[in-house]
Formats: structure tokens, C-alpha cells, sequence
């Protein structure tokens, strides 16, 4: 299956940089906040190596930044155009989730 | 310090120096979290271990597109380096193994296995070319490079590589005054069992190795002064189509030892052996077959460098840069 990949680099659900966006919507959070917070709403457990991979490919991107701090545990904010591609990219998965629902019977009355 | 926090710091060699300079403290303050008075478990440290590497891939334009296109290209051209100097330690192995299959072959040699020979060896011949001129066309920037002081940039890894270079050299010294020691039929790892072959067999195995190292480490210091020269756009690009060759070159050269290999086993498997022409002989050789998988590995490399020269989205100019 090929699908045409986003600019932003943002794919599947279960993708550390869209899991960080989600979990940055409701505010800026640190590295261990972040982990955190995406294992209570997705269940998904990100190392280390993982979730700083993924931070640095976003905020090469723009998609989030960095605050300023004096604490070695820096936090992270999503920016404009990070809460854009995420808008984006939930408005793509809500379509698919939608579909898929609909053609499982999960919504009543509704036609694929 | 403390133990955890030094655990931290320490997990993070694995990681290029800006990336370590920008996200260090913060990555390590994430361990001591994450990992409270524990010890890191073996999968986090690997896992750390390879996105460290990755990291340092990205940085390097080898993976991800993090760099600009021309970073990339040349990280792709560099690794088709890299594939040729295993390449050649695995031709050498292939050389050495068909010694005078071009001279005068087998009796009962198949036109198949003499033509794939000669294939391998033309296409060997061409190869050579191609890497001598990336590296000709390299020459002015390299020296615009030393008179801009770069000099101490690369010493340590040109004098290691001197170091083993010499090294190698008066192996191979020894190697030759061993040989003349020995019989034709002696040095060719028949008669086993005499103690003055043993010795030869052992020598030369070592004096491979030490060269195989050399040439790693000439390769080494190779990839280190070409990522600090400033290449002109008409350079990279010229170095990059002259990569893609080498790696055609690579591929072909194996496909052309597969074919060697498969014809002379079915028409001639005693050569495979050194045994003598008509003699019973098995087609399976241990140091072909582990040349044939050096071979390949090397061809896997150069075609993922000659891909990422090719993705990069760099095209193959010709005027002035």
C-alpha cells in the first residue's frame, strides 16, 4: 500500500511525533511529563531513545519548540503550524475511523 | 555526580557531539526520571545505543533528511567508499582463490566460467578507474583544505593509518621470505601437515588481516577529510555519478563471481579445491563462499549509498560549480 506522506512527517496514531503533538494540545509539558502522559491516553510506552528521537525531528520541523528554563528538564510547546499538521493529521484519522465504523455497523443508519 | 545521573551521561557517547551539546542534559535528566534508583535494563541501553546511532546517521546525512540534499549525496558517495574498500579486501580474496584459472584455466573449463572471469576482471579494471578519478577530482579541494590549516583535523586518523600501513608492509616482508622458503605446491596450502606450511598458512592469514585493517583505516581517515572539504556543487555532483558507477560496478562484479563460481563448480569442481585437473572435488569452498557474502554485503552498501545519492534530488551537472 503506498499513501502519500505528509510534509510534516506526521503517519499513524501510533507514531511518536503525533502522539507528542496530542499529548502537547493540552499544554507544554517535559520529557518524563510527556512519557507520562502518552502512556495514560495511548497506552504506548516511549523510551528515551524514542521520544527525544522523535523531539528533535519536530522541532527541526517547527512543529514544536522549546521554553526557556532554568531546570535541566526542559518543557516543549506546540507551536502554530504543529497544532496545524496535528489538525490535519486527526481530521485524516477521524475520516478513516469514521468509514471504518460506518462499514462495521458501529454507527447505526449510517452508509459507507 | 551521581551513579544514575553518571548512568545517564554515559548512555549518551552513543550520540553525535551537537546533538549531545543541545538535548544532553535535558536526555539525561529523562533517564534519572524514567529510571529512578534502577539500573538501566539491557533493552534500554540498546535501544538507546541504536537511536544514538541513528542520531548520528541523520547527522551525517546517511539516513533521514535532516541535512540539505548535497550533504546527502555526498554521504551516500562516501558510503560507496566504504563498500568498495570491503569490496576490494573480497576481490583480493577472489584473486587469490582463481589464481591461474586466467593464466591457463582448467582443463575442461566452460566458456560460461572463463567469460564471467574476465567479466569480473574488466569490470574490476573500470572500477579502479572510477574510484581513482573520485578521488583525482577531490585533489584541489583537499589541498585548498590542507593550506586552511585542516591539517590537524585528520592527523591522528592519517597517522593511525600510516602506523598500520607499516605494519602491514613488514608482514608482508616476512610473508614473502617465509614463501621463498616453501615449494610452489607448499605455498598453494597443499602438505598441510608440514610444520613450515602451518607457519606460512598462519602468516599469511595475519599479514591479510593487518592489511584488510589498513585499508580500513586509510578508508576511515578518507571519510573523515572528504566530509570537511569544500566541494564545489559541480564536484558532488561529478562525485556522485562516479559513486553510482562504482556501485553498478560492485553489483556486477558479483553477479559475475556467482556465475564463476556455479559454472566452474559444474564443469570443473577440482579448481574450486586446488586439487589436481579430473581429480574428485567438492564445488563447496568455506573461503569463496565467505568472499561471496562479503561481496554482497558490499553491494547492499554501495546500491543503499548509490540510493540516497540518487534520492537526494541533486542533479548530475557538468558546467562550472
Amino acid at each position: 500500500m503506498t499513501r502519500n506522506r505528509q510534509p510534516t512527517g506526521l503517519r499513524r496514531s501510533n507514531d511518536p511525533p503525533v502522539l507528542i503533538l496530542t499529548s502537547l494540545a493540552a499544554g507544554p509539558k517535559h520529557g518524563h511529563a510527556l512519557a507520562k502522559d502518552i502512556e495514560d491516553f495511548a497506552g504506548v510506552t516511549l523510551g528515551p531513545g524514542a521520544l527525544y528521537g522523535a523531539i528533535t525531528r519536530l522541532e527541526e520541523r517547527g512543529l514544536i519548540a522549546p521554553l526557556e528554563t532554568d531546570d535541566r528538564r526542559r518543557p516543549y510547546r506546540m507551536t502554530a503550524t504543529g497544532s496545524a499538521a496535528l489538525a490535519e493529521v486527526v481530521d485524516d484519522m477521524r475520516r478513516i475511523a469514521d468509514i471504518g465504523a460506518s462499514r462495521l455497523g458501529l454507527i447505526p443508519g449510517a452508509l459507507a | 555526580m551521581s551513579r544514575r545521573r553518571s548512568e545517564g551521561f554515559g548512555l549518551l557517547r552513543w550520540y553525535p557531539p551537537g546533538w549531545r551539546e543541545r538535548y544532553g542534559e535535558e536526555f539525561a535528566a529523562l533517564m534519572e526520571d524514567t529510571l529512578g534508583n534502577r539500573p538501566p535494563t539491557r533493552r534500554l541501553r540498546l535501544t538507546t545505543a541504536l537511536t544514538g546511532l541513528r542520531e548520528r546517521g541523520r547527522e551525517t546525512g546517511v539516513v533521514g533528511d535532516s541535512v540539505p540534499p548535497v550533504d546527502r549525496a555526498r554521504a551516500g558517495s562516501l558510503l560507496v567508499l566504504c563498500a568498495w574498500a570491503a569490496f576490494v579486501v573480497a576481490g583480493s580474496s577472489f584473486a587469490k582463490l582463481s589464481e591461474g584459472f586466467g593464466l591457463a584455466g582448467p582443463t575442461g573449463t566452460a566458456s560460461v566460467s572463463s567469460g564471467a572471469y574476465r567479466s569480473v576482471m574488466v569490470v574490476a579494471i573500470v572500477a579502479c578507474l572510477v574510484v581513482a578519478a573520485g578521488m583525482a577530482i577531490a585533489v584541489p579541494a583537499f589541498l585548498r583544505f590542507l593550506r586552511g590549516g585542516g591539517w590537524p583535523l585528520i592527523r591522528r586518523h592519517v597517522v593511525r593509518a600510516l602506523i598500520a600501513s607499516g605494519v602491514g608492509v613488514s608482514a608482508l616482508a616476512v610473508l614473502v621470505g617465509l614463501a621463498h622458503t616453501l615449494t610452489s605446491a607448499q605455498r598453494d596450502g597443499q602438505l598441510v601437515s608440514h610444520p613450515a606450511v602451518w607457519y606460512y598458512e598462519v602468516a599469511f592469514i595475519a599479514t591479510m588481516l593487518l592489511l584488510a585493517v589498513a585499508l580500513l583505516l586509510w578508508t576511515a581517515a578518507a571519510v573523515v577529510t572528504a566530509r570537511r572539504l569544500d566541494l564545489t556543487g559541480t564536484i558532488v555532483s561529478a562525485e556522485a555519478l562516479l559513486a553510482a558507477t562504482a556501485a553498478a560496478a560492485m553489483v556486477l562484479m558479483t553477479a559475475a563471481t556467482a556465475v564463476w563460481w556455479g559454472s566452474t563448480a559444474s564443469s570443473t569442481p577440482w579448481f574450486l579445491q586446488g586439487a589436481p585437473a579430473g581429480a574428485a572435488g567438492s564445488p563447496l569452498n568455506i573461503q569463496l563462499a565467505a568472499t561471496m557474502v562479503l561481496m554482497l554485503a558490499a553491494s547492499i552498501l554501495a546500491g543503499y549509498g548509490a540510493s540516497r545519492v540518487a534520492r537526494s534530488g541533486i542533479t548530475f551537472r557538468t558546467g562550472p560549480g
